[in-house]
């Protein structure tokens, strides 16, 4: 048995395929950024919401047959297949197995797979407890149609909805932080009707013929204590009414404890749950950047774009320069970069990053290089270095293009010196703002250029003009006129945003 | 290109290195400092002309003779005494060319105001690099070779001569690309010295005098060079 046992963990776990899968599913059903999950959501909340529907709808009409079996049979065949998947993925069992496997082979002695196997069924056990997990396998059961009080199993389907919003999971995370204060005021709670009800029932129960017992009376003091006061229930000698008295007065006191507690749970988390929501918002996009501090650097980097950028998120330590980013009307939210924590909520796996340390330190900006590219080396860094001695270590840390401010102006002021009329032309295709602005043209993404001769393409008509090609890293200058361009050449040009757009239509158009 | 002479205010982080550059390129260039670390430094960098001067004072500023130099620079660490230095120098000496350099935007608006005729405001040009290198990396790179000479193709300024087989020739007609060459403006000298970029899409007359911004390898620029001073249209290149 244990040799079977072992030698099935052991081979699950050579399997490359198994473990590739139950990573996807896992990654699927629990992994918010995954591009996949989305439509597993809709989907499931999609059966939540029809089978909640028909059972509105079959209170007052008969139900198709059709419908009843797919409420019945195919909405919790789904949902048993989610919740099966979901305990699969809770643990590794193989893993647990082999491990010990290794550890007995290490001690030299027997291994021993059964107990590994106990400990993890027992954790899937565990599992099945929690409340998501219970309300997942209560969402199963049909709505068995003629025992009517089985239709409340629809509900737990809605219960279900809790896992796929975010809004709620965030409601019951804030109130979780109070969990002191909440257990107190509902033990406060259960103590004053506890309290009042018996001593109405004690007082009143011969007397008031609407408590006959002491469920009753508890039912009253509930009524009354919340302020609802249904009426069907009233104390009717003078003792009763004091105790009344008391319990109302002391239930307008529990609900306005009860009303500020949640209200500064929400206040304190509220700037917290703003920037989950940015961050999230962001993490969508298939490619975003993230740029970190904001200085004076930010701003005239911000300023280039003209508020036509979007998908962007501005990171800053200090709170005053958040509140800054805020006001000028940028997303930005205050949190350490330099973290790992930080860099890491972002979807580094699904979206194309870019990071522009721009922070005034330069240690700032390597630890901040460093952090990025120890999360993932897709993410692309852009780093701002003050000092020349700053280079190698940003080189180092993976940077893939530094900036050096200072040098940038000094190669800005050398050119105004040496060829003031050149600097003029040169600032302005930098800037990009005038009549000449230099730009590429990907042959990939314009694939009507490719196979074609530099002579048959129209940048005489559309008013460009053409600089050269950019082939596997080499640049060819001025190429001859019947040069075929090649899938990933990239073409440089010069010439009006006009033109540019006017020739990448025409080619467009030839795909 | 005649030899100019440059009074560089300012021997710290930006002025260094404009310096180390300008002598490279055969520049005269006079160093002006008032502070003793940077002033030494300057000596030690073998500046040996460079002074140490006062520069709040307008008597000291005059014995330099800015009027004899073709470019004033002030690229002084500290900023204040920047702006005021540009100031200084724009109210003794109306005629100067003055450049300064700036690090904040409203730096850049008091330089203005003080009179420079130039500023270059080093956040700006940073973010727009950067900038740049987002949107298109390729052509970053190449125009930052081109202007700072890396790979041998470059940009150059070159005068049509007197009886130059381009004078009277339009812009549409001509085609530099067979030379070796790519024309990317025309500085007029009708239309006051004005800069052109040839995808303005303005057909324009070349004349002799006017100057034409070339974009080319060093020998074929040289070639060409010699080439546009002939009468006749070369048969070819």
């Amino acid at each position: 048995m244990n040799q079977i046992l072992l030698s099935i963990a052991l081979f699950l776990r050579a399997s490359k395929r198994y473990k590739h899968t139950k990573s996807f599913i896992r990654d699927v059903l629990t992994n918010a950024n995954n591009p996949y999950k989305k439509y597993v959501d809709i989907m499931i909340i999609f059966l939540i919401v029809t089978s909640v529907v028909i059972l509105i709808y079959e209170v007052k009409n008969p139900v198709p047959e059709w419908l009843d079996v797919y409420d019945i049979y195919f909405v919790s065949f789904v949902f048993s297949i989610e919740y099966l998947l979901r305990l699969w993925v809770h643990n590794d069992l193989t893993e647990l197995i082999a491990k010990e496997h290794k550890e007995a082979e290490f001690l030299q002695r027997d291994s021993n797979p059964t107990s590994m196997l106990k400990i993890g069924l027992v954790e899937k056990v565990r599992y099945m407890f929690t409340p998501t997990a219970l309300i997942d396998l209560l969402a199963i059961f049909p709505a068995y149609r003629p025992l009517r009080v089985l239709r409340i199993f629809v509900l737990f389907r809605v219960l279900k909805l809790l896992r796929y919003t975010k809004s709620i999971n965030q409601f019951m995370e804030v109130l979780s932080n109070k969990k002191f204060e909440l257990l107190t005021l509902l033990f406060l709670l259960f103590f004053i009707v506890m309290t009042a009800g018996i001593a109405i029932y004690v007082l009143e129960e011969r007397l008031n013929p609407n408590i006959g017992s002491l469920f009753d009376a508890l039912y009253w003091a509930l009524v009354t204590i919340s302020t609802v006061g249904y009426g069907d229930i009233s104390p009717v000698t003078p003792e009763g009414r004091s105790i009344s008295i008391l319990v109302i007065i002391s239930g307008i006191a529990m609900i306005s404890f009860a009303t500020s507690v949640i209200v500064s749970a929400f206040s304190e988390k509220l700037s917290e749950l703003k920037e989950n929501r940015i961050i999230e918002e962001v993490n969508k996009s298939k490619s975003f950047l993230i740029v970190c501090g904001y200085g004076q650097m930010t701003k005239m980097f911000f300023r280039q774009y003209n508020n036509e950028l979007e998908n962007y998120i501005i990171l800053e330590n200090s709170l005053d320069r958040v509140e800054q980013a805020r006001k000028d009307g940028y997303k930005a939210i205050h949190d350490d970069a330099s973290r790992y924590d930080t860099l890491n909520k972002f979807n580094a796996e699904h979206a194309e990053i870019t990071i522009l340390c721009l922070t005034a330190s330069d240690v700032e900006n390597i630890y901040i290089t460093l952090n990025a590219k120890s999360i993932s080396s897709k993410i692309n860094v852009i780093a701002r270095a003050n000092d020349s001695s700053m280079m190698s270590k940003f080189k180092h840390a993976g940077a893939d293009h530094i900036l050096m401010p200072n040098k940038v102006a000094n190669n800005m002021i050398h050119t105004a010196i040496t060829q003031p009329t050149m600097y003029k032309a040169i600032h302005a295709i930098l800037t990009g703002k005038s009549m000449a602005r230099m730009d590429e043209i990907r042959a990939y993404e314009c694939e009507g250029i490719v196979d074609k001769s530099v002579k048959e393409l129209a940048f005489k008509r559309t008013k460009l003009l053409f600089l050269g090609i950019q082939r596997e890293g080499t640049f060819m200058f001025n190429p001859p006129k019947s040069e075929i361009i090649q899938k990933h050449d990239i073409l440089l040009v010069m010439g009006r945003e006009i033109s540019l757009d006017y020739f990448k239509n025409l080619y467009e158009g030839e795909c | 290109m005649s030899i100019q002479n440059i009074l560089l205010f300012g021997y710290g982080s930006h002025g260094k290195f404009i310096a180390e550059g300008l002598v490279e390129d055969g520049f005269t260039v006079q160093i002006v400092e008032s502070d003793e670390a940077f002033y030494l430094q300057a000596i030690e960098d073998g500046h040996d002309n460079a002074l140490k001067v006062d520069v709040t004072k307008d008597e000291a500023l005059v014995a330099l003779t800015p009027e004899n130099y073709t470019q004033l620079v002030c690229v002084m660490d500290d900023e204040h005494l920047n702006v005021f230095l540009t100031l200084s120098l724009r109210s003794l000496f109306k005629d100067s060319y003055l450049l300064a350099i700036s690090d904040s935007i409203h730096t850049t608006q008091k330089l203005h105001m003080a009179g420079a005729n130039k500023v270059i405001d080093l956040y700006e040009v940073s973010a727009n690099k950067i900038h740049n290198i987002l949107n298109r990396p390729v052509a970053t790179e190449l125009l930052e070779e081109f202007v700072t000479r890396k790979k041998g193709i470059s940009f150059r300024e070159l005068e049509i001569p007197q009886n130059s087989f381009l004078h009277g020739l339009m812009t549409d007609d001509i085609d530099l690309s067979e030379y070796g060459v790519l024309l990317v403006g025309i500085l007029d000298e009708e239309l006051g010295n004005n800069f052109i970029f040839i995808t303005a899409g303005i057909n324009h007359k070349l004349d002799s005098g006017d100057t034409l911004v070339c974009l080319g390898n060093h020998k074929e620029l040289n070639r060409f060079e010699t080439m546009i001073k002939e009468k006749e249209i070369p048969t070819h290149a």
